[in-house]
């Protein structure tokens, strides 16, 4: 049997809003990130090839889960376009189903299942159509039966509701309080309702209550309580005399000293009431702080050729720019007015003066040869703001997309990689083409697309 | 870059080999400039070593001509280099991509 995993960015845009760091199919649920139990539940199943379709990016987790050699299965992946029904993604995946008996899970589904029962023989001798289903989404089998009997009765199997931080937040108890036999969860599980990962430092005075999950690399700091109920993920640190009970803590978390967080998950800076909803974002980095994780230094031969490049412009275009500007000023070619963007730091905004010039006299015509009206952008490259080439800009009025930011595309320039194409038509041909080259650029690529996007801009009548 | 073209089931099956950047995407644009805008068309892109920017261009400007005519366009047998570029691009979500010809080559 093959499995076909359905997902849409649409059915978990909640998840996304709340665990922006992630991919929705990465977030851990008891430690154990989503896609993991539902692979793990195909493979019970009797799954030998899994498919993972989404609309959306899964760079992350295809990262994650690689090609399925760490669990025995061959998984790959695939897209789809948002209005394909099930029907349009198995005729798009005929290949991978090839007149095998496939299941579908179709929606960001979290299934309630036993690992100790029999899945194999129980979908082996199902009917084709529908099994499960719930409002997130359905199971269903395409293909035919094996012919193979299933002896005993059905084996426990629902799909329970999550479509909010408080069904997440109860489905998280509900495994850790009832249900913790029923799945494979990370950690050295000696003792029952216990599970405790790698590199983790309980200090002197520090009490554990059961049931408890804790993740890898965790240092618990001395007297503090952790328990009963809570989950606690890896890369946290818990300081002193702190208590966490019934509460979920994150990946790369930092609970401050003598806090009693209960009842509550704590995601970086963020403390949320799963009851109502309702979140707060801790300014204070002593109480409660995301950890940063180090950041590779692959791309800081790109930024030094940026910031050289653009200080050499600087150098070149400043007398042109003090002598041209008010001649154009004056004469009404240029017009500017100030926009705030998104800068390439997360969080942080860059206010700029967006000028443009009408090519309507041999002032104009030089002005836009020199590119004068992104003069003052240049600056922006020397402070770390802006790239001296990359994606165009995103106002902060607007919404960088999620995908794009987790993975690194978002990198605004004072040029974009589009202008120095010429095929882009509209927006998307643009996102398009900056995508390509925010993944494939490297400094001396990046000094030849700033020249061809000079050359471009050249052509054009005005620079709005 | 080489292109072949074969018939099945009416829809062209244009099968490219090779590499497919700036100075391969003219050719692939003359070829779909000579044929019927509203033939169904079908790329196979299993033998594309590689694919840049100005490759999946053309491809965006094919996909905008047969959708203006109302024609079928789709891509099939993506190989994992190809496929790896139209994830990071987001491409995709301007095609209609098969991972099997035959499949795609019907109705």
């Amino acid at each position: 049997m093959k499995t076909i995993i359905i997902t849409k960015g649409i059915e978990y845009r909640w998840l996304r809003d709340i665990f922006p760091g992630r991919h929705p199919l990465l977030v851990t649920l008891c430690n154990k990130p989503f896609i993991e139990f539902l692979i793990d539940f195909c493979i019970l199943a009797g799954s030998t090839g899994i498919r993972i379709i989404s609309d959306e990016v899964m760079s992350d987790v295809e990262k994650h889960c690689e090609n399925g050699s760490r669990w025995g299965v061959e998984i790959s992946y695939a897209n789809l376009l948002p209005t394909d029904n099930v029907q349009k993604v198995i005729e798009k995946n005929s290949r991978f189903c090839s007149n095998e008996r496939v299941m579908v899970i179709n929606g960001l589904l979290f299934i309630h299942y036993d690992k100790r029962s029999d899945y194999r023989s129980f979908f082996a001798s199902l009917p084709v159509g529908e099994v499960i289903e719930c409002s997130n989404g359905n199971i269903s089998l395409t293909g035919a039966a094996s012919g193979a009997e299933h002896q005993e009765g059905a084996p426990p199997l629902s799909l329970p509701v999550v479509d909010g931080i408080d069904k997440y937040y109860r489905l998280a108890a509900g495994i850790l309080h009832e249900r913790l036999t029923h799945y494979v969860l990370p950690g050295y599980n000696n003792e029952p309702d216990c599970f405790i990962g790698r590199n983790v430092v309980l200090q002197k005075g520090v009490s554990v209550i059961k049931p408890v999950i804790i993740g890898n690399n965790v240092q618990i700091l001395a007297g503090s309580i952790i328990g009963p109920g809570a989950i606690i993920g890896s890369n946290v640190i818990i300081d002193r005399e702190s208590r966490v009970s019934e509460s979920i803590v994150m990946d790369n978390t930092f609970i401050g000293e003598q806090l009693d967080v209960d009842r509550k998950i704590a995601e970086g800076s963020l403390l949320i009431d799963p009851e109502s909803g309702c979140s707060l974002t801790m300014e204070d980095p002593h109480l409660l702080s995301g950890i940063k994780q180090p950041t590779t230094t692959g791309s800081a031969l790109q930024w030094l050729a940026h910031r050289i490049a653009a200080a050499w412009m600087i150098m070149i275009l400043l007398v042109p720019y003090l002598v041209i500007k008010p001649f154009l000023e004056w004469s009404g070619l240029l017009k500017t007015k100030k926009i705030v963007y998104h800068s390439v730091i997360p969080g942080e905004n860059v206010s700029l003066t967006f000028a443009s010039i009408e090519k309507k006299s041999v002032l104009g015509t030089i002005a836009l040869f020199l590119s004068l009206d992104r003069f003052t952008w240049l600056f922006k490259v020397l402070n770390g703001h802006f790239a001296l080439i990359g994606c165009r800009p995103v106002r902060t009025d607007q919404t960088i997309q999620a995908a794009n930011n987790n993975l690194g595309l978002y990198r605004p320039g004072v040029f974009s990689y589009s202008e120095a194409e010429k095929w882009p038509e509209n927006d998307i041909d643009s996102d398009i083409v900056d995508h390509y080259y925010a993944v494939h650029s490297n400094f001396i690529k990046d000094i030849s697309m700033t020249q061809k996007a000079l050359f471009n801009r050249i052509n054009q009548e005005s620079s709005i | 870059m080489t292109i072949i073209e074969k018939n099945i089931n009416n829809f062209s099956i244009v099968s490219l080999r090779g590499i497919l950047n700036a100075s391969s995407a003219p050719q692939l644009k003359t070829h779909f400039e000579q044929s019927p805008e509203n033939q169904p068309v079908v790329i196979d892109l299993e033998q594309v070593d590689f694919l840049d920017s100005s490759g999946l261009g053309v491809l965006v400007g094919i996909a905008r001509k047969k959708k203006a005519a109302s024609a079928v366009f789709k891509l099939a047998n993506l190989n994992e280099r190809v496929k790896k570029v139209f994830e990071i691009t987001q491409a995709y979500t301007l095609f209609d991509i098969y991972d099997d010809l035959a499949a795609a080559a019907c109705e």
